[in-house]
């Protein structure tokens, strides 16, 4: 047994020899001289920052519309308020991934998109009163989905959903109960800009350092998080039955408007592309970023650069995601292949943003996959 | 993931050489025949068989399902508990027939509990106390919103799961299935059928190595003793021989996974824990063998191995849920549900501790007292899960990892 014992300890010592000499110095901080609070610079000054207030105004919008609604509950102002609070939705996917900061400490991001919502209890809600909406309990009552609801799913027809607002017995409480979830938004979204607006911009790019509490790690497992949650799981795999035995076309984000789950996608993942690249928001003008990052430590992967990998990866998502209908629900009822194709491309970037550039910018993943019972 | 696998095939070489040199150096001239799978015959037929395990397992499935429906009573859910053959309980093919119950095998080891009838019935009534609790205090409150001392519904975040707890926040249905994995699955295969007071009682020995078979059957009683050790722990995997088929990560997504091999899988999964779950196979296999070669010493081993690694199991585990109710308690915006949730199964895996097994010893990792010591500080507060601190499921988890080879920080992710 001691021999053996001897003999396994000096296989291990082999391997751990072998280690070390074959891996790259991308493995050792000591080596990497890039300039980390750079590329923090240009995430918070020209994408994070800039998107959030451009999110700002679209929710100060989507508030305008919706008082116009409640004074004068008709079909114009329905059209008119339903195209502001697509408009905020579209905006919202540019913001959405940056969980960190005043976002996470006031869960956001659940507070803010929760869907499928359960109309039961927005209904239960809207005819009792008495809700909470700080409660977590209540994150599938609100938020973008509950709007959805409220503005596309009451009626088949906008003749239909004006009356709820208008000639219904319960018309006010309707009223009451759309202003208090747009309100709730605007207030979260408030908090959160300020914040960034405020001290949290310095104390973000102060904290260049590499560890599990330091900005850059955090906010690149706030990206993967997102990309494989929300944007991967939540828009096309679960509604897909990719975790699940049966498809749910009914889980598809906003479920209710019918043809704007494919431009809430588009415009999700193409934000997470030009947060890896660097992109400033609203323009063409890129900075330091997760690619230059790579590029500057010459992180190689079957013979070609893994920058080059991940956005190839990235525009074949794009692509196969071209061949979906505008409405996710209806490809999942009529061709869930598509849907399936889709994933299938989303996934394979998991695999390099997740093991390998992790393992190149020596970030660990700080989340786990919940257990699911 | 070179190297991993690298390291693999190296364990995997050792392993070889580690066999091959036992046989020759132990008892030269004997031969071990240990199967690809876990695949038994004599005269041509398998002499494998675990179906009381099988249907055991099945029975606590549905008492599971019947803690969440508020539909049922004490009596409905403790009839199910202590089945009585004949007893229109069940919905389950032929589990209404069986004369077999989850509650007579509960605490029911010979090595713990045949001398300690006092504490087998403390045990079991436990989890009496957790049927009536869900009966009488979780069900009448099914649709009133739980808070601090009362009972009730509470939905975990992001539009996520409702769990029903008590007014301690406590769910009873996590409390009751995480327990079983101790008091049932782990303490039959660890205590009981492992145990050489069970393999080599009667004429165990000297049948076995006759070949002489049980009555009517087409095994020793010696191989049947083993299997049905076996048999709490894969006795609900679609393919018995071959358990570990769909072993790895999102392999539970398939459902072929029960009670300790759920749990089982997802240690596993851990990258601080890859390939336990092949290595409690392979013992159990090579054990198998060793009884069919008459071999005792090496099933002994084998059973040691097994007996460790299975409450290395249940520790990794009732530290990962106490970290897990950590973070979530930890967070600026709490998600009580999903804390109470983890912590719950956390409490169940607490209690299973005491029917963990140290290999080469009669006794287990924790003893019952230091058990209940450690729930005590769980749910000791007035209002139990909705007081505990971050600082006191951080004591828990040091206290249960301190006597095991892990730590904290390798069970917590």
């Amino acid at each position: 047994m001691k021999k053996l014992l001897f003999l396994f300890v000096a296989i291990l010592f082999v391997v751990a020899g072998c280690s070390s000499s074959d891996d790259t110095n991308s493995d050792n901080p000591g080596t990497d001289t890039f300039n980390r609070k750079a590329l923090l610079e240009n995430i918070a000054d020209n994408i994070a920052i800039p998107a959030y207030k451009s999110f700002k105004e679209e929710m100060a919008n989507l508030k305008t519309a919706t008082s116009e609604f409640v004074t004068t509950a008709d079909e114009s102002n329905l059209v008119k308020l339903r195209t502001a609070w697509l408009d905020a939705y579209v905006s919202w996917q540019s913001v959405s991934m940056f969980e960190i900061g005043k976002a996470e400490e006031i869960s956001f991001r659940n507070f803010m998109n929760v869907y499928p919502v359960t109309t039961t209890e927005i209904e239960k809600n809207i005819t009792d009163g008495g809700y909470d909406l700080n409660s977590v309990s209540k994150q599938d009552e609100q938020g973008f989905g509950a709007l959805d609801y409220l503005l596309n799913g009451l009626a088949d027809s906008d003749t239909g959903i004006v009356a709820f607002y208008s000639s219904d017995v319960n018309a006010t409480k309707y009223k009451t109960y759309l202003s208090d979830v747009v309100e709730r938004m605007d207030t979260l979204t408030t908090q959160v800009v300020n914040d960034w607006t405020g001290d949290y911009r310095d104390s973000f790019v102060n904290n260049s350092g590499s560890s599990a509490t330091s900005s850059l790690d955090k906010l690149v497992n706030d990206f993967l998080f997102h990309y494989e949650k929300h944007l991967r799981a939540g828009k096309i795999g679960i509604p897909a039955g990719v975790f699940s035995n049966t498809t749910f076309n009914e889980k598809v984000e906003a479920f209710y408007k019918k043809d704007a789950s494919k431009a809430l996608f588009n415009a999700n993942l193409t934000a997470l592309q030009d947060f890896f690249n660097g992109k400033h928001f609203g323009s063409t003008t890129t900075g330091e970023s997760l690619k230059t990052y790579l590029d500057f430590l010459n992180t190689i992967k079957e013979e070609e650069d893994l920058s080059t990998l991940i956005n190839n990866q990235f525009n074949l998502a794009r692509t196969e995601a071209s061949n979906l209908a505008d409405d996710f629900s209806a490809e999942v009822r009529t061709n869930n292949n598509l849907m399936l194709d889709a994933y299938k491309e989303l996934q394979k970037n998991v695999v390099f943003l997740k093991v390998d550039m992790l393992s190149a910018l020596s970030i660990r993943v700080d989340f786990v996959d919940a257990d699911g019972d | 993931m070179k190297i991993n696998n690298l390291f693999k095939i190296t364990c995997l070489s050792a392993g070889l050489v580690l066999v091959s040199c036992s046989d020759d150096d132990d008892t030269p001239g004997v031969q071990i025949d240990e199967p690809t799978n876990y695949v038994f015959e004599r005269d041509g037929k398998s002499s494998v068989s675990y179906g009381g395990q099988t249907t055991r397992i099945a029975m606590a499935e549905e008492i599971i399902d019947a803690f969440k429906n508020s539909e049922k009573t004490e009596a409905i859910l403790d009839n199910m508990f202590a089945h009585q053959e004949g007893a229109n309980d069940f919905t389950g093919t032929g589990l209404n027939e069986s004369s077999k119950s989850v509650r007579s095998k509960t605490a029911a080891s010979k090595d713990y509990f045949s001398v300690n009838v006092g504490e087998a019935s403390a045990i079991k009534e436990e989890f009496d106390t957790w049927i009536a609790g869900q009966a009488n205090e979780v069900f009448p409150n099914w649709n009133t919103e739980a808070t601090a001392g009362v009972a009730g519904f509470i939905q975990e975040a992001g539009g996520g799961s409702t769990r029903y707890v008590n007014a301690k926040g406590l769910e009873y249905n996590q409390a009751f299935a995480k327990s079983l994995i101790g008091a049932l699955m782990a303490d039959q295969a660890l205590n009981n059928y492992l145990g050489k007071s069970v393999l080599d009682d009667a004429n165990n020995v000297e049948d076995n190595n006759n070949g002489v078979v049980a009555e009517g059957k087409n095994y020793t009683t010696m191989e049947h003793k083993w299997d049905e050790a076996y048999g709490y722990l894969f006795g609900a995997a679609p393919d018995g021989a071959k358990p570990l088929a769909s072993i790895g990560s999102g392999s539970n997504q398939k459902g072929d996974d029960s009670f300790l091999s759920k749990y089982l899988d997802r240690v596993n999964d851990d990258s601080d824990f890859t390939g336990i779950a092949d290595d409690i196979y392979q013992a159990f296999k090579l054990g198998r063998a060793a009884i069919v070669a008459k071999e005792y010493t090496v099933r002994d081993e084998q059973a040691a191995i097994i007996r460790e690694k299975i409450s290395q199991v249940i520790a990794v585990r009732a530290v990962y849920y106490l970290q897990q109710g950590k973070n979530a308690l930890d967070a600026t915006t709490v998600d009580h549900a999903t804390a109470f949730h983890d912590l719950s199964e956390g409490y169940g895996f607490i209690y299973s501790l005491q029917f963990t097994r140290k290999p080469n010893s009669d006794a287990p990792y924790l003893t019952r007292t230091q058990v209940q010591g450690l729930i005590g500080q769980l749910m000791g507060g007035t209002n139990g899960l909705w007081d505990v601190t971050p600082a006191t499921l951080q004591a828990i988890s040091e206290a249960i990892a301190n006597e095991f080879n892990f730590t904290v920080a390798q069970a917590g992710s």
